[in-house]
């Protein structure tokens, strides 16, 4: 059986005997394919080796993505996905809303790209804050802008973070952590 | 042999957008996103891009035949159009996307239209350039998924009749330590 197994594997497998004719050792030749792993190049693995850390505060963690540009709402889904977070994508404000809903969210944090066309993220924000539902989510601003108006007017719609685009790994990655100790601090006091 | 010399090719192909200036680290982001359950994420991407920024060019187009000029309407069309670009990691255009919406600011027409071309010249230069290196790099067939195989001889020894121990005597690749333990 051992040796049909081998065989399938496409090794070969035999025994040696001693001198007594005794069974002393079975010898066993197989193949490997070489797993994705070894390819990769050197930073890859260092990656890897910050996952565990990274990924894990993050892991489970519900965000829905609103960015009415379809190219970077996949890259971003993507960061968020690798950063270890479930996410659901929407195109527009209103998409937003209607899955925020204005009972229980599931989603512990909105990403809203604020320069969306018809309703902008200000909005969708001072609509999402206006619900009387105990579960309010953490809100976080994408934007091209540098300017500190723009940041500043975030806050004052009641957002919890800004992130400038374009999104880098390490940006998304530090001002989610910040928002989410942030929040974690609030409840602890 | 051969297929070394085409891994060398496109990497080359590759270093040379980078080099000179097409592609910025956005690129590279795409490609760290890159893996086994996504083999094809970077050319996804791409293709997306070149499939939704038609209509932000065409647009463009059209704005910019109408008389007099609406820059607010231009600049927030190309506002856009930058955005996707940026994270493409397409560099010129992003570079002539900034001259456009300056032009804009300034309310320069001609400006506008000037670069406008340009934008359109780099956009489809680089399109080029990209469905080469990917047409390149779908004919050797993912590096990742690129196997070699290697030799392992060992033996089994019988010590119990309750463990088997797997003592590997060569291999023809290094190999991490493991440990096989039947029962």
């Amino acid at each position: 059986m051992c040796k049909k197994l081998v065989q399938m594997m496409q090794g070969k497998i035999w025994m040696s005997t001693n001198s007594q004719g005794y069974i002393q050792s079975t010898s066993l030749v197989l193949r490997f394919q070489i797993q994705q792993t070894f390819n990769r190049p050197m930073f890859d693995l260092t990656n890897f080796i910050d996952q565990p850390k990274s990924n894990s505060i993050f892991r489970g963690l519900q965000v829905i993505l609103a960015d009415d540009d379809g190219v970077n709402r996949m890259v971003t889904k993507k960061l968020l996905e690798k950063l270890g977070c479930q996410v659901t994508t929407v195109s527009s404000g209103f998409e937003c809303l209607s899955s925020l809903g204005p009972t229980m969210s599931p989603f512990h944090v909105v990403i809203l790209d604020l320069h969306m066309p018809e309703m902008d993220g200000f909005e969708v924000a001072t609509r999402i804050r206006k619900f009387r539902s105990r579960n309010r989510p953490l809100i976080i601003a994408l934007t091209a802008s540098a300017e500190e108006q723009v940041w500043e007017r975030c806050l004052q719609v009641g957002m919890n973070g800004v992130i400038r685009k374009p999104v880098l790994l390490r940006g998304l990655e530090i001002e989610l952590r910040t928002v989410l100790q942030r929040a974690g601090e609030r409840l602890s006091s | 042999m051969e297929r070394n010399q085409m891994h060398r090719q496109i990497a080359n192909t590759r270093k040379l957008m980078f080099d000179q200036g097409y592609l910025d680290e956005q690129f590279i982001q795409l490609e760290e996103l890159q893996d086994g359950s996504n083999p094809n994420f970077v050319e996804e991407v791409v293709t997306l891009y070149y499939r939704d920024s038609a209509r932000f060019l065409s647009n463009l187009d059209q704005a910019l035949e109408k008389r007099p000029l609406d820059f607010s309407k231009l600049d927030n069309l190309m506002h856009q159009f930058k955005g996707s670009s940026t994270s493409i990691g397409a560099k010129k255009v992003k570079t002539e996307c900034t001259h456009f919406r300056n032009y804009c600011n300034a309310r320069n027409a001609e400006g506008c239209k000037r670069t406008f071309q340009n934008v359109k010249k780099e956009y489809t230069t680089l399109r080029k350039k990209l469905e080469a290196y990917f047409q390149m790099s779908r004919q050797v067939g993912p590096v990742e998924t690129a196997y070699a195989s290697s030799v392992v001889v060992c033996t089994i020894r019988y010590d119990t009749i309750h463990s088997l121990h797997l003592n590997i005597i060569h291999s023809n690749l290094p190999l991490r330590r493991c440990a096989a333990r039947s029962h």
